[in-house]
């Protein structure tokens, strides 16, 4: 028991009720039954992006004008961001928390920023140094196999990559539009690859002129070929001439080939090619008329490029499906049924039935087919395990063949560009395991962003930097008070007429102010931004600011555990857990 | 610089002259157009100056009182339900002996709703241990908010500074505006005696047992009767400095009369125009204008009182079952004085009635022909 305190009288009492002296040996913070701390989370934006993008942090460069510094970080984990930001299908941005606030953040944009300011610097990454460790080769310059041989690269390894094309880049430049994705774009991001020190030959076609055997002299092998065969479309007269595959149609256009095309084109399918083509061919002065079997609910092809398709005159006929192509001299006469929707099948959407009777026939001077594409087995090596199509392999990439690798669309089903680049990430750390005997399999666990699949190459670097909660922060953990409504920005897009006069790509990427409007809108979930609200709201001045102003501690002496900066945090920075008693 | 401005743009004047540190308010008819001048004022950089937005004036006079904790100047402005609202807090800030300046338009107390003139939200906060100084034009507010900082932080005791709404906060006057530097020279930094320093904490407002309790509002009571004193200086400086001023009380008309009107906030002007009228008309009556309310200038007003007879006393505000709440003051001041004149208490005016000069000759005429009041309470322009 403290002693009881009396004054005599009024004239020795101080003007209000005071301590009399300071109150440091009261260590409040002995009442907390939970205990507040800083702790950095998963973005879901970041969880989403196959590549594994740090995007907050990216973001929070650029809202810093720093644009290089976002540039670096966004090198750290992906050698193409022009390329992504430019015809990703951004993941990122369906799952960004603002969706649920008003619109997402334009990632997709915003990393195009930064890759366009980065190449008007003619700024390109650092050279490795010279001497190299293994040898590695990696087979086909796609998305897979140049992520692969970036990181690589940076890893020290001396990377071969083998290209059967007398281009390198793949399906990133044979199958995509120029509209879409200019060719400089493209050669500038795999110029900096190859500045790494990567030997890039073209013209070799795996399978013929090169073999295993002929690769004896590399310590590991990545087989990232791709999947370039258009699937047949199974009926009669699908194989006549004047039909085509539309890779093959699109892989002619985008090498600048001549292509010999009557005016009224049909394209069978509902993906992305199948609009990639009708708006080539549109460009070409055609009329593209798409017949796709279901509605446009099931159509895989992305939304945007749909409108742009229909902006730009492009037909598309759904529930149509062609059973027979006749041909009559030059025209194409298709025999089509009409469908409709029934049960759902495997891939969740309703399959197409057929109305029986309902026949009807629908003319072209060419027929496109575009319903898919398949992977070429037949040059791969013996022993390599398939199924339905695809080459399997463990979790890593392994082939189970020792020191062969496979990824990208060759190993998956899900076949687009950030995946591919993802693949060809995650291999090479697992050959930079398999050559050095690390548990690949652990190695993955440790950089896993959020709940995988993506990975953090930064922090298998860097195994101690910017730890991070893998728990992915939702829209409720948020304090939204905090952020005003605004627009997302939008890219300006060419005039119809114009876009359709040529291959020019038909968007124009962000000026730096509106890149940096755009940076702020970003709520940056889970990584502090300063903001200091712990510190204003803090009722117990239990703050404490450490040097710079990121970086707070809580002081635990006085801290009662009120939780006012765990709720006044816009985003969900600080935990909350029960005090260990 | 001679400016035509509202009442309420005077005090945003008064307030940016103080280099006041912390404003926190939450709008309310007819305040709100201080806080939003001091907000957009904060806003375009052109005063440095926390302006903290609360969601309610309970919040914004707590937020004033952690500010003023800190050691920093701090101004807030209100009315009627927001002042109600506020009420807890107004103990708070005496009771911590923070010299807080607040404004308060006054305005009626629904219901019947009323946004218009009625003294009784400022004057139900008699007891909140509050300065209270009463105005009665726009020159006064913006130099009563000056001066107020002073006598707060010398005495540290918070200050209301009360004017009329409509009749002042939104009306346009001819006002002078003294330079930074001449504001500056009268009213120093404020100096805190305590102030919240985290290297060395302190606990603020402990619990005091019944062994000191009284002995703290012993001291809020001695605090209080330095007022008069200080306030004069302060007054006297001004004068000096500014050469204009304002006494607790102003006698004007004649030296001493038979009759005093006794009258505060704008009603003054108007008295001021019937009396020099029924001056020439050979009336006995001189009037009185009291500026400040809390405390109670008693001495004042017994010098003044001289030979009168009677006294006329117009209230704007209703304490219902006593009736208008200057008189009930003024009696309880005279009880215990050898010279008590009749005291005839008038409320009029309430909820932004005019109180025309008709009136108030009325009031005048109506205490010449009585020798003492029928009533407790004189009802002023009622309608029977």
């Amino acid at each position: 028991m403290t002693k009881q305190f009396v004054f005599k009288g009024a004239s020795q009492m101080p003007m209000i009720s005071v301590s009399l002296g300071h109150m440091d040996w009261n260590k409040t913070g002995a009442w907390r039954a939970q205990r507040p701390f800083y702790e950095d989370k998963t973005s879901p934006c970041s969880a989403a992006c196959p590549v594994g993008n740090d995007i907050v942090g990216f973001i929070q460069k650029i809202t810093e004008e720093d644009f290089e510094g976002a540039w670096n970080l966004i090198r750290e984990e992906n050698p193409f961001p022009g390329v992504c930001g430019r015809v990703c299908f951004h993941p990122c941005e369906s799952k960004c928390n603002r969706r649920e606030y008003d619109e997402p953040i334009a990632i997709h944009a915003l990393e195009r920023f930064v890759s366009d300011f980065a190449s008007n610097l003619n700024k390109k990454i650092r050279k490795g140094p010279g001497a190299r460790k293994n040898k590695i080769a990696v087979i086909g310059s796609g998305p897979a196999g140049m992520s692969c041989a970036y990181h690589l690269a940076k890893l020290d390894y001396d990377v071969t990559v083998f290209e059967s094309s007398s281009l390198a880049g793949g399906m990133l430049r044979t199958g995509i539009p120029s509209y879409r994705l200019p060719k400089d774009v493209l050669d500038r991001e795999i110029s900096n690859i190859a500045e790494l020190g990567v030997e890039i030959r073209t013209g070799i076609p795996f399978g013929e002129g090169l073999n295993l055997d002929g690769l004896k002299n590399y310590q590991a092998i990545f087989i990232a070929t791709g999947a370039h065969r258009g699937r047949d479309l199974h009926v009669p007269g699908g194989k006549g001439r004047g039909v085509f595959s539309g890779l093959d149609l699109l892989k002619k256009i985008n090498l600048g080939r001549k292509v010999t095309l009557g005016d009224k084109i049909a394209i069978v399918g509902g993906g992305n090619t199948a609009i990639d083509v009708a708006r080539s061919v549109v460009r070409l002065g055609k009329k593209a008329t798409i017949l796709y079997r279901r509605s446009k609910e099931e159509m895989p092809a992305f939304g945007e490029e749909m409108v742009e398709a229909l902006e730009e005159g492009v037909k598309i006929r759904y529930l149509v499906n062609p059973i027979r192509i006749q041909q009559k001299d030059s025209l194409h006469r298709l025999e089509c049924l009409r469908m409709e929707l029934g049960e759902k099948d495997e891939s969740g959407r309703r399959k197409p039935v057929p109305i029986p009777g309902s026949n009807f026939f629908f003319e072209a001077d060419n027929v496109i087919i575009a319903a898919g594409e398949e992977v070429e087995l037949f040059f791969l090596p013996k022993g390599l395990e398939k199924r339905e199509g695809i080459v399997l392999t463990q979790r890593d990439g392994n082939t189970g063949a020792r020191g062969i690798f496979a990824g990208g669309d060759l190993t998956s089903n899900q076949r687009t560009v950030a995946h591919a680049i993802g693949s060809g990430k995650k291999v090479a750390l697992a050959i930079d395991c398999y050559l050095n005997g690390k548990d690949s399999e652990e190695a993955l666990r440790q950089i896993l962003t959020g709940e995988g699949p993506s990975i953090s190459m930064f922090r298998y670097l860097h195994p101690q930097e910017r730890l991070m909660n893998p728990h992915v922060v939702t829209f409720d953990e948020l304090n939204t008070d905090y952020f005003e409504p605004s627009r997302r920005q939008r890219e300006t897009k060419d005039l119809i007429k114009k876009r359709i006069k040529g291959f020019r790509e038909i968007t124009s990427g962000f000026t730096e102010g509106i890149a940096m409007e755009e940076a702020e809108r970003c709520f940056s979930c889970g990584t502090c931004v300063g903001c200091e609200n712990c510190y204003v709201f803090c009722p117990d001045a239990s703050i404490i600011k450490i040097g710079e102003v990121l970086s707070h501690q809580v002081d635990y002496d006085f801290c009662k555990g009120c939780g006012i900066c765990f709720s006044e945090c816009p985003r969900g920075v600080i935990s909350l857990k029960e005090e260990a008693r | 610089m001679k400016k035509v401005i509202t009442g309420n743009q005077a005090v945003a004047y008064g307030v940016i002259l103080s280099r006041v540190d912390v404003i926190s308010a939450y709008p309310i008819t007819p305040q709100t157009t201080i806080v939003e001048e001091l907000s957009e004022l904060t806003a375009s950089g052109r005063m440095k100056t926390v302006f903290l937005k609360v969601e309610s004036e309970h919040s914004a006079m707590a937020a004033l009182i952690g500010a003023s904790t800190g050691g920093v100047r701090c101004f807030t402005a209100t009315s009627s339900h927001g002042l109600a609202y506020m009420h807890e807090m107004l103990h708070w800030a005496s009771g911590a002996r923070l010299p807080i300046v607040l404004v308060n338009v006054n305005r009626a107390i629904a219901p019947p709703w009323n946004i218009w003139s009625d003294q009784s939200d400022s004057l139900s906060q008699r007891d909140t241990g509050w300065v209270q100084l009463y105005c009665e034009h726009n020159q006064e507010v913006l130099d009563t908010v000056l001066q107020a900082y002073r006598i707060a932080e010398s005495v540290k005791l918070p200050v209301m500074v009360v004017l009329d709404a409509y009749v002042l906060s939104h009306t346009s006057e001819p006002v002078e505006i003294p330079t930074a530097e001449e504001v500056d020279a009268f009213l120093p930094p404020y100096c805190p005696e305590y102030t919240i320093d985290t290297q060395e904490p302190m606990a603020f407002s402990t619990i005091a047992t019944p062994d000191h309790f009284l002995e703290f509002r012993y001291k809020i009571q001695k605090a209080m009767e330095q007022v008069p004193e200080i306030a004069k200086k302060v007054n006297d400086e001004f004068r000096s400095r500014f050469n204009r001023g304002y006494g607790a009380i102003e006698r004007y008309g004649k030296e001493e009369a038979d009759i005093l009107l006794m009258t505060s906030g704008t009603v003054t002007g108007t008295s001021r125009i019937v009396v020099e009228k029924l001056n020439r008309k050979g009336y006995d009556v001189c009037g009185l204008k009291i500026k400040r309310f809390r405390p109670f200038p008693v001495e004042e007003i017994c010098k003044e009182i001289k030979g009168a007879k009677k006294v006329a006393i117009i209230d704007r505000n209703l304490s219902a079952g006593v009736g208008g709440i200057f008189a009930q003051e003024l009696r309880a001041s005279l009880y215990s004085r050898e010279k008590r004149p009749q005291i005839f208490g008038f409320v009029s005016g309430l909820g932004g009635r005019d109180i025309t000069p008709e009136l108030i000759e009325e009031a005048i005429q109506y205490t010449v022909d009585h020798p003492q009041p029928e009533e407790e309470i004189l009802w002023l322009g009622l309608k029977k």
